[in-house]
């Protein structure tokens, strides 16, 4: 067979890397029992643990206390390689809490709200008789520049945010009218032409947006930390409002600054994630309300990599088990600390890739060009039955790597997510891939008489049965699915995956977004502070401590501290 | 209470094997007294009183309830004992049982159990004189090696790490170590010390061990071999979809799945 891709064993070099010197292959170990200081990061939290203790005059991290006193490290602890990336980091600088470049990802998501322009030009024009060119768009523009990130734009004797605090919120527009958007400064223009310039991607964009015109809004970092998601739109709207006023020498108080600010808040206003049920008590704007189409849009190596849609596809695995997985269902719902082991299987090691490029060889092989393979339960069945297979083969084969991923939980979300990716990408369908996922959950379950957390017999087991149907609270398209649809609530490590192969169904495609055009275009903004073309360099970064948050607070705090 | 066999497709002995766990037809290997299994669960003192949750069920003036005459309470329920478990972590490398078949194994062959299956253990929850029963026919049996089994109610991590140079299954809080070619556990499911060596008896060797096993492994039985067990997988994705899309075509043959045999023991 002649391959696309070469399927050599991608993660053998990690494999190397995390367990040096020893035989890949080996059944069999000597369990040294090193304990704690064995690892360089382990040792730094003892010592940073006893540092507080005494400052503080309370106890606090001490490894010893566990399992009164038999520490992690009885067997061996083993570093993580960040898949596609050289860069090897321990385990605990991938929980959310140690990683600045995860904060900021999810950040990012957070403080972004989408506006349209079209209707508060209308009341300008219809209501107010004002007239609206692209000269008054970019003094609006200017204004709206100045007072979004919290400065005062038309009252006197305001109290206002240091810019330095706040230097990571602007505003950009853009519109699928190359006429309007020549005629803006650069600066405040997110440019199509130029950000989807491949497989004729911006025309695709542009066609879709039409004559329409839109704000990408990111408020202060400094503000989503210490308010919650749905304060996006209101923080967002109260300034847009102000800088109509002070761009149009509108009245303050008139009724018509009533219509800009219900098109800002509510008519004309795109939520990142919609507001969940009143039982979870979440605000739009907070993950569990985030749709696998727009995480998959968020993620833009589809726009910088097209012609490798494998890749694309597991940067928005990267993005969504972290953000679902850590931040979603590990701290939100349930209380935890983080299900970090779960999202890391997905991202790291090249494990996920691997078996992905396999299963993307093995499609093109036997039905050629993306996206061309039938969309039947016989391909989902054919794709989902030969990865699973060769995965489970590959952890057998290789008793380091099924001691990587020491869960069950964690291979069977490799395992249906490399079906599933497989098949989206081959049949440019994300229903037939979802499929593809259970029919890889079967597979295993039944092959090694084990899957994962008691969960698996919920979710996995029932969840074929909503793949085509379409009835209400039963099933919908996967794009329009997201973490509160019913079954997946509590369902780590599956949100993230879903995502992805929502994702590698369009990568399949060569489409130019999965679900929302506008998102798609927002997230391309180079201005904003987290890349999302490469989710797991930026990851890297945090993890090795180079990446630069936004919202830190070392202006206003005592140096050193 | 007489049990059916329980049907399974597939023709390999790994196939003969999950037959055999499900319909309770295994082999008895050792025997484990009931003080040391008493010890090694680690639920009460060997010898000492069930604790009960409330009065056997003869003393409680029960309503008068068709369901409570139709079905027989069992011991544990009767005597009011309280509800404990017993768990267990299976290697991959071929351990005899897996999570899923011990927990069809409880379930078809046991009443009043309650398994829970994950995939680094399996637990089983019932009254404790019945839990004891359950464990110790599944400890006694075929269905366990001790060397690549292990009663573990905490800190189960291991089932697929590679094992100890001596053949053991890695167990962080070493419940159990060789001595004298036998296994011998000294403490109890949740890793506290006991004040006795319970003797599990000799590990199975790696033939053996193959031999016994339940799970489809490349240096084994290779599942990809087992068409018959697939095309059981692929019948049963097919219906499950269908159920949900359009009922009436649920029962048709799958495209490309091949006939199904359900074989029994």
């Amino acid at each position: 067979m002649a391959y696309k891709y070469p399927s050599e064993k991608l993660f053998v070099e990690a494999l190397k890397a995390k367990f040096a010197g020893i035989d890949l292959a080996d059944q069999t170990t000597k369990y040294v029992r090193a304990g704690y200081v064995q690892n360089a990061r382990k040792r730094e939290f003892q010592a940073a643990g006893e540092r507080v203790a005494e400052q503080r005059g309370i106890q606090q991290y001490d490894v010893n206390v566990h399992l009164g006193g038999m520490t992690l490290g009885q067997r061996q602890l083993v570093p993580y390689k960040l898949s596609t990336r050289p860069d090897i980091v321990e385990g605990d600088d991938l929980h959310y809490v140690n990683n600045p470049a995860m904060q900021q990802m999810w950040d990012d998501m957070k403080r972004t709200i989408i506006v349209g322009m079209d209707l508060a030009h209308e009341t300008l024009e219809k209501r107010l008789g004002k007239e609206v060119t692209p000269e008054s768009i970019a003094g609006y523009m200017e204004a709206v520049n100045h007072t979004m990130p919290g400065a005062a734009i038309v009252q006197e004797h305001m109290v206002e945010t240091h810019p330095g605090l706040v230097d990571d919120c602007y505003v950009k527009m853009f519109t699928g009218d190359d006429e309007l958007a020549d005629e803006i400064d650069s600066q405040y223009v997110i440019n199509i032409n130029d950000l989807f310039d491949k497989e004729g991607q911006n025309e695709k964009i542009k066609a879709a947006i039409g004559k329409t015109t839109w704000q990408a809004i990111h408020i202060p970092t400094i503000v989503v930390r210490c308010c919650d998601g749905g304060n996006t739109s209101r923080w967002s709207a109260m300034q847009l409002g102000m800088s109509y006023i002070a761009a149009y020498n509108m009245c303050a108080g008139e009724a018509a600054v009533a219509d800009l600010a219900f098109a800002a808040k509510h008519a004309a206003a795109v939520q990142m994630a919609e507001m969940l049920p009143a039982r979870r008590a979440r605000s739009p704007n907070e993950p569990g309300g985030l749709s696998f189409g727009y995480c998959a849009d968020m993620v833009q190596t589809m726009r910088v990599k097209p012609e490798d849609p494998v890749w694309y596809t597991l940067e928005v695995v990267a993005c969504g088990t972290m953000l679902y997985d850590q931040i979603w269902l590990g701290s939100y719902m349930s209380g935890g600390v983080g299900f970090t082991q779960y999202a890391t299987a997905a991202y790291t090691n090249d494990v996920l890739d691997d078996f992905t490029y396999y299963g993307y060889d093995y499609a093109l092989n036997k039905y050629g060009d993306d996206g061309t393979a039938p969309n039947d339960l016989a391909t989902a069945t054919d794709l989902a039955t030969e990865v699973t297979l060769n995965g489970m083969e590959c952890y057998e084969d290789y008793p380091t790597l099924l001691e990587d991923h020491f869960g069950g939980s964690q291979r069977a979300g490799i395992l249906a997510a490399a079906s599933a990716c497989t098949t989206g990408i081959a049949t440019g369908n994300a229903q037939v891939a979802l499929s593809a996922w259970y029919m890889s959950m079967y597979v295993h379950k039944e092959g090694w008489g084990r899957l994962g957390f008691f969960g698996y017999d919920l979710q996995d087991q029932c969840g074929a049965t909503n793949v085509c149907s379409y009835q209400g609270d039963e099933g919908c398209c996967l794009e329009l699915r997201g973490a509160n649809y019913p079954n997946y609530a509590m369902n780590v490590g599956h949100q993230g995956e879903y995502a992805g192969f929502t994702g590698a169904a369009h990568a399949g495609a060569h489409d130019a977004y999965c679900c929302n055009p506008l998102i798609k275009v927002c997230f391309a903004d180079p201005s904003l502070v987290f890349d999302f073309s490469y989710i797991r360099k930026e990851y890297a970064k945090g993890a090795m401590r180079t990446f630069r948050p936004a919202g830190e607070r070392s202006l206003v705090i005592p140096a050193g501290v | 209470m007489a049990y059916t066999p329980q049907y399974y497709p597939g023709a390999s002995h790994v196939a003969v094997n999950r037959r055999k766990h499900m319909s309770g037809d295994v082999e008895k290997l050792r025997t484990v007294s009931d003080d040391d299994l008493v010890a090694a669960l680690g639920h009460r003192a060997p010898g000492a009183d069930y604790p009960s949750t409330h009065p056997p069920l003869a003393e409680m003036g029960e309503p008068d309830c068709p369901v409570r005459q139709m079905v027989e309470p069992t011991p544990g329920a009767a005597a009011g004992d309280r509800v404990r478990y017993s768990q267990f972590t299976d290697s991959m490398y071929s351990a005899p049982s897996i999570p899923y078949f011990r927990s069809y194994y409880a379930a078809i062959n046991f009443r009043g159990v309650d398994p829970g299956t994950l995939s680094g253990r399996q637990i089983v929850e019932a009254r404790e004189r019945d839990m004891e029963a359950q464990c110790k026919a599944a400890i006694e049996s075929e269905m366990t090696c001790p060397a690549l089994a292990g009663l573990r109610g905490c800190t189960v991590h291991g089932h697929s790490l590679r094992l100890a140079e001596d053949g053991m299954m890695f167990d962080m809080l070493e419940r159990t170590h060789l001595e004298g070619g036998n296994v011998i556990e000294d403490k109890d499911q949740v890793g506290v010390p006991i004040d006795r060596k319970v003797n599990l008896g000799k590990p199975m060797s790696d033939a053996e061990a193959k031999k016994r096993t339940t799970i489809y492994r490349t240096d084994g039985v290779k599942y990809r071999s087992e068409e018959e067990v697939l095309d059981h997988v692929h019948l049963v994705h097919h219906r499950r979809t269908m159920y949900g899309y359009r009922p009436e075509t649920a029962a048709e043959t799958a495209p490309g799945v091949g006939p199904v045999t359900y074989h029994t023991v």
